[in-house]
């Protein structure tokens, strides 16, 4: 499923947008070491951590989008280097747990 | 043997930057057809001794060389050096600070990772002079 598609159908918040990706699969983290060498590329990246290293990160492990959870949302210099690189950049109130489900349900994942 | 040569100044007081010269590797190997799987091994062993320079050592130089079966990776920096090796190995080890930690750095898995992904690994450090990584990814 696609990540604009996903996003109609759960309702998530659009912070910035990217290339429109297929979702494989899904991470949830917050240590960038964990997510670095374990999430998948092509993932749904679940966390809770709104700074500018997460669009870092997000670009080198090829995640299809971020999905900043408990109602997080992206600090300035986040939000600027995820709109340059062109990182899809979601939210949502649920925590993480529920977050997932709820990407699992709707991508198949 | 002829061979790439790239070179980044990783900046010690700007978090913004941080991962610009693994980013910037990994898209020119990608450009030069390297396998996926090789791009990410370098990538996040990268990635882990750039931030490294940037959490621990205010910063540094990182030079790369790309040769048709492998990637050298030089990571130097004048910080505060490692004084037991050995330790700072260990996974889970770490000295950040609560406040780096609250970045999502500090999970103390950057040097393991590193040597996990990388097929030859050296550290060179001396306390108050600094710490040379030297990191040889096979393709
Ligand atoms: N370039 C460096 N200069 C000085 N100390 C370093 C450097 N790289 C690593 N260290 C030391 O080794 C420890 C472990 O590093 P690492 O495994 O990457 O974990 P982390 O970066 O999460 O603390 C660090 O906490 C730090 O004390
Ligand atoms: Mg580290």
């Amino acid at each position: 499923m696609k990540v604009s598609e996903m996003v109609k159908k759960a309702g998530f918040a659009v912070f910035t947008k990217g290339e429109d990706r297929d979702i494989e699969s899904g991470y949830c983290g917050d240590f960038l070491s964990n997510i670095i060498s374990r999430a998948t590329d092509a993932c749904v990246w679940l966390t809770v951590m709104n700074n500018v290293n997460v669009a870092a990160v997000a670009t080198l492990i090829d995640c299809a989008c971020v999905l900043l959870c408990e109602g997080v949302e992206p600090d300035k210099p986040f939000f600027d280097r995820a709109a340059s690189l062109g990182i899809w950049v979601l939210g949502t109130n649920d925590n993480v747990f529920e977050a997932s489900k709820k990407v699992a349900a709707v991508c198949g994942v | 043997m002829e061979c790439i040569r790239l070179e980044y100044d990783v900046d010690g007081n700007n978090f913004s930057s941080a991962g610009n010269a693994s980013d910037s590797v990994k898209r020119t190997l990608k450009q030069l057809g390297v396998s996926p799987a090789s791009v990410r091994r370098v990538a996040i062993a990268m990635y882990e001794g750039e931030i490294n320079m940037v959490i621990h050592a205010h910063g540094g130089r990182a030079e790369v060389e790309i040769y048709p079966d492998y990637i050298d990776i030089y990571l130097k920096d004048s910080g505060p050096g490692i004084a037991d090796i050995d330790l700072a190995m260990k996974a889970g080890y770490s000295t950040a600070t609560e406040n780096i930690r609250s970045l999502g750095f500090g999970a103390g898995m950057g040097l393991p990772n590193m040597k996990k992904y990388s097929d030859e690994m050296k550290i060179d450090s001396t306390v108050g002079v600094g710490t040379t990584v030297f990191l040889r990814v096979k393709f």
